[in-house]
């Protein structure tokens, strides 16, 4: 490591988590975090952030509206390891536990400007039909250890029982990278 | 910036482009990303389209549509002119007042003319839009806005003009800039801001300063804004009469949901989608694999997915960029290789390197000898021919008798008949003919052919041609069957009268004409149909012969007649010319050559042509209803013995019996070996049936069979010479066929009997005539292949040895050979076979293969000299490999994948090599070096140095082994997911559902447990709770400094016996009651973060504090195993705060006090980072590690007992601590590794264990039951393996030899000094690994099991009873202790520190018992409580313990895996002493280093009285000294103030000692005048254990 610190190369990350399509639920808010090879370190702004609770608009498109700006900056040394955000969208089921309604991640964009992303949402399905309903009824879904599981690839094979349900969530994502 | 009113153009258009199309493309546009700006109030604006008119009243006003509707347009175009009239006048009034002030300039004329102009030049700029716009919108719509710009008009025209105004540009910008906002705001603003909007604008509008000229300069943007204005002018009509609406709640049934849903969400079909609509319009899919160019093989995608990949392209991304011209998705071809491969399994590093290291080797040219010398780089040639010789059959030999010859002959004949039967060529002939007539027939049919007449006719033709040929053919081929026939039956008839004539039989020949009968009529009908068409088709066939003749005829005849007419005139010119001139005209026709006169051909004859066909069938057909005659050949017939033949048959026989046949067999004109002679049969056959192996060195040449025969014992003559062919090189053993050469000689011989001879004329007529002349000839069947060696491979010479000419080219494309099979060689057949498997010659897998043909059939010589996996590889390659191995980046990345410790966690890796220092690999270079090099600088003692880089190598390897099992993930390890439930739990969840949702007495909550994934630093903090001791030393009243202190009452040696002591009074008289005796305070150390409590007084003080302390991974790595294998301690020490008085001068007193805080160690507790992670908390009493001599300060137990305390706790010595540790948040130990290891034990055995512990398991699930561990080198091994009596060193046996006890404290002593080490430490929490007491002692380290194992072996051998106890304790969690029996009651050893407790110890530290093992069973715990206070520990009750071999299964008496008996070497003492001197000398320059603003002086004479002292503590080990020490001390030091202790560890390692003294905080005295000592004393006990004794301490003078 050098002395006088390796030169980096930053990346500037603003956006916001705009809007999800959940046509089951309601009531949800989300959470994001970042993850990132060892190479990245984040030097500004929130690594995680967890939002407010939103209700479904009341129109057709039922859309399910946050707003929540996100705001980071990395700095690098080595593309290796780009910055995954992490959404997990959570929920309140019908006796009122709070279950998570779908995992996703995306890159964020490697170009700088207004992007947009729409991140299909998923959750872990439970092994058996047995487990479904129990983890249904004392509200206790099958969740990640760790939100960031998602974003990466090791050990996932074992997910062999992971039925994932697409949702289409719309997050919407203005970057701009720099 | 555009126009305000553009905006709201651009933006309205867009809404309602979109409006019209919404509900036929709703779905798609929801899923698709594209048509969406961003705009939310857009959304809304689509669906108010769709939405009755009604409803758009709660909308807000932009979200209206205009409505086409020509009354309200009408309404609305009304109320704007109102308005637009109202605001010009009031703007009128306004500007009339203020303008005609300012501006006086008359400029009346430009006001229209801009005005106009603007007009045309905004509408000619967007001719487009207002196309569209016209287009989109509804006639009504563009009606009203032109009747509303009439009304503009007219007001325009109307108002007088007033004399000045700005210019019309001035006025533009104005007006755009006031509108600018409006608009957005109203886009933006709820509903309830509508009326503010609107009056907002009015208020503008009056605003305005010139806004006359105004309205008239920008009469066209109004006109732009005004479809705007009217949308929210006339909703907001409608909104001020019903705004606030009562209206129902909304609803919205499932079915409508679902609906919406469905438009929501995009289910893409699964029905295959027709081709056409994947393709442009009206283009014809395109199939690239039917015009020749090479398609690879796609990838293998079921149909479904393909279906819905499909649909989902065509409806998301109509672009129609996904799919090919074929109308497939674009795919690249399969990347699957067809077979995998697999990288070689790397067991270790270093090997991996080594098989990864290139060898340059120079280039050696290959020379070429001789063509039959196998060269001296190839293997020497060890190959071999096999030949196998079966027999011979002679088809004539001299001595055939003339039956023989028949017979032959017929043998030979029906042999020929055999085959042609098996063939049977005439019936396949018949059945072409038949099916040529067939193909003519419908040919001729003109119902039937689409083809051109052209062609059918042609092909006709051609059919007839072929059916000639074949006639021709069959009828060939029938003649010949039928001679065939007719011959066999001849000779047989010949042979017949031949054995009749010379009656009697010499060859077992017999034919049988089998008739098979047949069905005349049928055979009739099919016989004459068959003539009948050959006899048509002849017919046809005649005449077109005919036809052409007769058309050649008459061209003739013309000619003819033309010539003759020529002729004619000639002879008349001639008559005349002759009458002129005879003479000359006489010769004249001669030379000319008469034509002759054609002869018209005759037409055929059909009779004729009948009886020729007939004839012909005749000849060669079996006639109608005549018996198929079928030969059949026996060896049925028998011979004629001897005696009834006549002399001279029974001479020719005797004869052949004279007659022996051998073989020789050359190889390149050599012999090399021969057959047996066998004598001739009667039959003329000779069976060999030999096989001879060849063993050769060269490529065959040539490969010949010598037939010898032998008559009587009389010389050999050579018959002939068979040559052999040499077997090609795919011809191998096993596979080569039986082959019959045939051989002929040209000997003339003639004998005197009945043989016929060679080469002699002979007849069977009795006349002589038709004689013949036979030579000797016959068959050898024999078969010739190449050997299989033993591991398979054929053992021909290699290829190069061949001709030349064919292989070189072959050797040159080495990339072939190499792969090819030997049937390769042969490039034509190659190339025939690439022809034939239809090889597609664009497929790059077969390149190779295609120019290889290429080349060897065009002659070209252009053959790649090498071969490459990677063909493209070197393109690609961006950097040379040396370039890419220098960079230093690349090899930092490389190295953190790899995981290499030193750089698994290396964070930014910087993006330059410059930037990279080179000392990032020194060390790891240095490591990579040293590896295998004994370091003693590190560790001073050589030995010690060795164990621990053997040491660090296990660990190495084990750590290895377990790096890929950490990246193996369960899905446990992901995903948390319930377990399923049993009916208990699910019945108690239901219960707690009941359950109100805040108790009143709420319960405790486990805490959650962390991952330890995404931690970072400062996360972990060790939360350490001190809460009281017990039993602190007390100060000494330093008024005994000058008496001579008695000699304590209270011996240590007592504490056995557990009785109370008796009280010194003298002490108690020494203590005022109210003076302070102590005030300790606990400084709790780790990571070399120091916190305390505060001070409390007393010698059992209170603390209850909590302190905190931050956990820092090391290289801020915290993953599970980088956790476990932290060394850290927490160190709790316990200081006595001093407060001495400082003041220089007595007078100061009563002004001031000056104190100086010193703090004296008291002692400490040591608890091991690892404990906590493992244990996640560590709740209470310890016993405080006091130094044996602790100068200055005794225990006050006379006090308490005075108190009456000592009813409440048992009497034990030593001061107690308790606490509660944990760690925040709570870590998840790791697990340990899902490994199976393999065994040596028995399975039944094995079996066994598992069902033990899976019983136990069930009763107890928490009790600690361990029957098979884990050895050294990962096997399993069966626990009792380890336990056997050991010998103890003698040394220990020798020293009390009358006190049993006291031997068996010296033995635990000894064991307790070998250092521990936590196997969980040394092999990351992988697994615990049992080392055997002879292992134990060489490594010296080891962890409880090791310790325990060992002494409980000592204690056997030294005849006590004595188990392994399982169980756990505090602090160490699971750990092992020892059990031993005494006389009446049991002692439990600790193992590690020696010490030892009676059963019924309450301050024992082992607080629960699993298991019991014995060195011949295993005993479990099954008594309901597992304190050792409460069990009891007779094993021989089954009801208590549970025992592994019972009764059901016995002991099979397993050997254990101990050695016979232990070997003890005496320890250097010079070493020792050595190791001593330098330890003083480290420690010193340690302290001397932590005191870097202080000057250290050392205390000589202190030192060398320390130094005295030491050996004295080692050898009353710690105890029963401190007086007369203390004594001594003082004496020797009389106006000193002495703090000082001796430290007693087990050697291990320098740094825990330099850690310990650390921890002691002697250093930390900053008073100016103090002094130190420090005195090393190593006592060497056999086998290199070492027991370390460091005396520090500082010294105040008095004054």
């Amino acid at each position: 490591m050098a002395a006088a610190g390796p030169s980096v190369f930053l990346l500037m990350v603003n956006g916001q988590v705009e809007s999800a399509q959940f046509p089951e639920y309601d009531d949800l808010y989300c959470k994001y975090c970042f993850v990132y090879g060892q190479d990245w370190a984040p030097t500004a702004g929130l690594e995680e952030g967890i939002s407010q609770i939103t209700s479904k608009s009341q129109d057709v498109r039922q859309a399910l509206v946050w707003n929540f700006p996100i705001d980071v900056t990395f700095k690098s040394t080595n593309p290796y390891g780009w910055p995954q955000i992490v959404l997990s969208v959570y929920g309140p089921d019908v006796f009122g536990n709070d279950v998570v309604r779908g995992y996703g991640a995306v890159h964020l964009p490697f170009s700088p400007g207004r992007h947009k992303r729409t991140i299909p949402m998923f959750v872990p399905e439970s092994t058996s039909k047995l487990q479904k309903f129990t983890s249904w009824f004392m509200g206790r879904r099958p969740e990640y250890t760790d939100p960031k599981v998602v974003a990466q690839g090791e050990g996932r094979e074992g997910e062999n029982a992971e039925a994932e349900r697409l949702k289409a969530a719309q997050l919407m994502l203005p970057f701009s990278s720099q | 910036m555009g126009l305000p009113g553009e905006g709201g153009w651009d933006v309205r258009r867009c809404g309602r482009g979109e409006g019209t199309e919404l509900p036929a493309a709703g779905p798609e546009e929801m899923v698709s990303e594209n048509p969406h700006l961003g705009n939310q109030p857009e959304p809304l604006q689509e669906d108010s389209d769709t939405r009755p008119l009604s409803m758009t009243t709660r909308r807000g006003p932009r979200s209206l549509p205009p409505i086409p509707s020509a009354s309200r347009t009408g309404f609305a175009e009304f109320s704007m002119r109102e308005r637009m009239r109202e605001k010009l006048q009031a703007a009128r009034s306004k500007a009339e007042s203020t303008l005609l002030q300012e501006i006086p300039t008359p400029r009346p004329r430009r006001l229209q003319s801009p005005g106009e102009k603007e007009l045309e030049t905004e509408f000619g700029a967007e001719p487009g839009e207002e196309a569209q716009k016209t287009q989109q919108e509804d006639d009504s719509q563009s009606r009203s806005r032109v009747k509303f710009r009439d009304s503009v008009r007219k007001i325009k025209t109307k108002p007088p003009v007033p004399p000045g105004f700005p210019s019309a540009e001035e006025a533009y910008n104005f007006f755009t800039f006031n509108f600018d906002p409006e608009p957005e705001e109203s886009e933006e603003k709820p509903k309830a801001k509508n009326r503010d909007g609107t009056t907002q604008e009015e208020e503008e509008g009056e605003e305005e300063e010139p806004p006359v000229q105004g309205i008239h300069k920008t009469d066209e943007q109004l006109l732009i804004s005004a479809t705007e204005a009217e949308a929210f002018l006339w909703g907001l009509d409608h909104a001020a009469a019903d705004f606030v609406a009562v209206r129902p709640a909304d609803y919205e049934s499932a079915h409508v949901r679902l609906q919406m849903e469905k438009e929501l969400l995009f289910v893409p079909s699964r029905l295959t989608v027709p081709t056409y609509k994947k393709l442009p319009e009206n283009v014809q899919p395109r199939y690239l694999e039917d015009e020749g160019l090479y398609i690879g093989t796609r990838p293998d995608v079921p149909r479904t997915c393909q279906n819905i990949m499909e649909n989902r392209l065509l409806t998301q991304e109509p672009g129609r960029r996904w799919f090919g011209d074929d109308g497939r998705i674009v795919a690249l071809p399969n990347p699957i290789k067809p077979f995998p491969s697999r990288p070689p399994v790397l067991t270790q590093e270093q090997d991996f390197r080594a098989e990864l290291e290139t060898l340059y080797k120079k280039a050696v040219k290959y020379v070429h000898r001789s063509q039959h010398m196998i060269g001296s780089g190839d293997s020497p040639g060890n190959f071999q021919l096999d030949i196998d010789i079966s027999g011979l059959i002679f088809t004539h030999h001299p001595c055939f008798s003339r039956e023989h010859v028949l017979a032959a002959k017929l043998a030979q004949l029906y042999d020929q008949y055999l085959a042609r039967h098996q063939r049977n060529k005439a019936k396949f002939l018949t059945d072409k003919l038949q099916a040529l007539r067939n193909a003519v027939q419908t040919g001729l049919n003109p119902e039937k052919t689409h083809k051109s007449l052209d062609t059918t006719q042609k092909t006709i033709n051609e059919y007839k041609s072929e059916i000639r040929q074949t006639r021709k053919l069959r009828d060939a081929e029938q003649e010949k069957d039928r001679m065939l026939l007719k011959t066999i039956i001849k000779v047989w008839k010949e042979m017949k009268s031949l054995r009749e004539f010379q009656r009697f039989t010499n060859t077992p020949l017999k034919l049988v004409l089998r008739k098979e009968k047949v069905d005349q009529k049928a055979d009739e009908e099919a016989y004459e149909a068959e003539i009948q068409a050959e006899i048509s088709e002849l017919l046809e066939e005649h005449m077109e012969e005919h036809e052409q003749k007769m058309e050649a005829y008459r061209a003739a005849y013309q000619q003819w007649k033309a010539w003759k007419k020529a002729q004619r005139a000639k002879k008349k010119k001639k008559k005349q010319a002759v009458e002129e001139h005879p003479e000359e005209e006489m010769g004249e026709p001669y030379p000319e050559e008469d034509p002759v006169k054609p002869v018209p051909p005759e037409p055929t004859d059909r009779a004729l042509m009948e009886h020729q066909v007939r004839e012909r069938a005749a000849r060669s057909r079996r006639r109608p209803g005549e018996p198929l005659l079928v030969p059949e050949l026996s060896l049925a017939g028998s011979v004629t013995p001897n005696e009834q033949c006549p002399r001279v048959e029974v001479l020719r026989r005797e004869d052949v019996k004279r007659r022996s046949i051998y073989l020789k067999v050359i190889f390149n004109d050599k012999e090399v070996s021969r057959t047996d002679s066998r004598p001739l049969g009667a039959d003329f056959r000779v069976h060999f049936g030999q096989i001879f192996n060849l063993q050769i060195f060269n490529w065959p040449e040539s490969l010949t069979l010598q037939v010898y025969e032998t008559v009587g014992h009389s010389g050999t003559t050579l018959l002939a010479e068979v040559f052999l062919p040499i077997p090609e090189t795919t011809i191998v053993t096993g596979r080569a066929p039986i082959e019959e050469v045939e051989f002929s000689s040209n000997q003339h011989v003639t004998l005197d009997h009945e043989g016929v001879g060679s080469g002699m004329p002979f007849s069977f007529e009795a006349d002589g005539s038709n004689q013949l002349i036979l030579m000797t000839s016959g068959k050898v069947s024999n078969s010739v292949a190449w050997a299989i060696g033993e591991n398979g491979i054929p053992l021909i010479p290699p290829l190069s040895q061949q001709n030349i000419g064919f292989r070189s080219a072959l050797k040159r494309a080495d990339a072939i050979s190499s792969i090819g099979t030997s049937g390769l060689t042969d490039l034509k057949k190659l190339a025939k076979w690439a022809a034939e498997s239809k090889l597609d010659p664009n497929d790059p897998n077969n390149a190779p293969l295609m120019q290889l043909i290429s080349v060897a059939t065009s002659g070209e010589s252009y053959v790649p000299d090498f071969f490459r996996l990677e063909q493209l590889q070197q393109e690609f390659n961006f950097v040379s490999d040396e370039e890419l191995n220098r960079s230093k980046r690349f090899r930092l990345l490389c190295l953190r994948s790899q995981e290499v410790p030193e750089f698994r966690n290396y964070k930014q890796i910087p993006a330059y090599d410059r930037e990279i220092m080179e000392k990032v690999f020194q060390d790891y270079e240095k490591w990579l070096r040293d590896r295998n090099v004994i370091e003693t600088k590190d560790h001073i003692d050589p030995h010690r140095a060795m164990v621990a880089k053997y040491l660090q190598q296990v660990r190495e390897s084990v750590i290895n082994r377990f790096l890929i099992a950490k990246h193996h993930f369960l899905l446990s390890d992901l995903i948390v997911e319930e377990e399923v439930p049993n009916i208990s739990i699910l019945g108690l969840s239901l219960f707690k559902l009941a359950e109100q949702k805040r108790p009143l007495r709420p319960r405790r909550k486990g805490r959650k447990k962390v991952t330890a994934q995404n931690l970072s630093d400062g996360d972990i903090k060790v939360l350490v709770n001190i809460i009281r001791a017990y039993d602190i030393p007390v100060r000494k009243p330093t008024a005994s400094k000058f008496q001579q202190p008695s000699r304590s009452s209270r011996t240590f040696s007592e504490k056995h016996a557990a009785s109370p002591t008796t009280h010194s009074p003298t002490h108690s008289a020494d203590y005022p009651l109210g003076q302070v005796l102590v005030r300790p305070f606990v400084e709790v150390s780790f990571q070399r973060t120091i916190c305390h409590t505060t001070t409390a007084e007393g010698p059992n003080p209170s603390w209850n504090e909590e302190l905190e302390l931050p956990f820092r991974a090391p290289n801020g790595d915290y993953s599970t195993s980088s956790l476990q294998s932290v060394k850290d301690d927490v160190f709790i020490n316990i200081f006595d705060e001093v407060l001495y008085d400082v003041l220089e001068d007595d007078r100061e007193r009563g002004s001031g006090i000056h104190t100086r805080i010193e703090r004296h160690w008291l002692g400490c507790v040591k608890i091991p980072f690892s404990t906590i992670y493992f244990q996640a908390k560590i709740d209470g009493t310890f016993k405080i590690d006091i130094p044996p001599v602790l100068l200055g300060y005794s225990k006050e137990r006379s006090m308490i007992i005075e108190r009456g305390f000592d009813s409440v706790r048992s009497l034990s010595e030593g001061s107690y601590i308790t606490l509660f540790i944990t760690m925040e948040p709570q870590l998840v130990p790791g697990e340990s590794v899902r490994e199976k290891f393999d065994s040596q034990e028995d399975e039944k055995l094995l079996q066994a264990t598992e069902k033990f512990q899976a019983e136990c398991a069930l009763k107890f699930p928490h009790r600690q039951c361990l029957t098979t561990v884990t050895d050294i080198s990962g096997k399993t091994v069966f626990i009792t393996r380890y336990l056997k009596p050991l010998n103890p060193p003698q040394e220990l046996l020798e020293g009390c030899p009358n006190n049993p006890q006291a031997t068996a404290e010296l033995v635990a002593r000894y064991v307790s000094l070998i250092p521990f080490l936590p196997d969980a430490v040394s092999f990351a929490g992988i697994c615990d690994l049992w080392s055997t007491s002879d292992q134990f002692l060489d490594l010296l380290a080891g962890d409880e099991e090791e310790h325990a194992v060992l002494l409980c072996n000592y204690f056997l051998s030294l005849g006590k009873k004595a188990w392994l106890v399982m169980g756990s304790a505090i602090p160490e969690g699971p750990t092992a202790y020892v059990l031993t029996r005494e006389q009446s009651h049991y002692l439990i050893w600790n193992p590690c520190s020696g010490h030892f407790y009676g059963q019924f110890d309450t301050f024992c530290p082992l607080k629960s018992v699993g298991c019991l093992i014995g060195p011949d069973n295993i005993w479990f715990n099954i008594q309901r409580h597992d304190s050792p206070l409460r069990i009891n520990f007779d094993v021989t009750k089954p009801k208590l313990w549970k025992s592994f071999f019972s009764r059901s299964l016995l002991y099979p008496g397993l050997s254990s895996v101990q050695p016979e008996e232990l070997i003890y070497q005496r320890t250097d003492k010079a070493a020792a002493a050595e190791l001593q001197d330098r330890i003083e000398k480290i420690l010193k320059e340690k302290i001397m280093d932590w005191r870097p603003r202080h000057l250290t002086r050392w205390n000589r004479y202190c030192t060398s009285a320390l130094r005295h002292f030491l050996p004295l503590l080692e050898r009353s080990r710690g105890e029963d000294v401190e007086d007369d020490h203390r004594g001594e001390l003082l004496k020797q030091l009389g106006d000193y103030r002495f703090s000082g202790f001796p430290l007693h560890m087990p050697y291990s390692e320098l740094k825990p000692l330099i850690e310990a003294v650390y921890s002691t905080g002697v250093h930390n005295i900053d008073v100016p005048n103090v002094e130190f000592a420090l005195a090393v004393y190593i006592h060497p006990y056999p086998k290199n254990v070492l027991s370390v004794w460091i005396y520090v301490a500082s010294l105040i003078r008095n004054r």
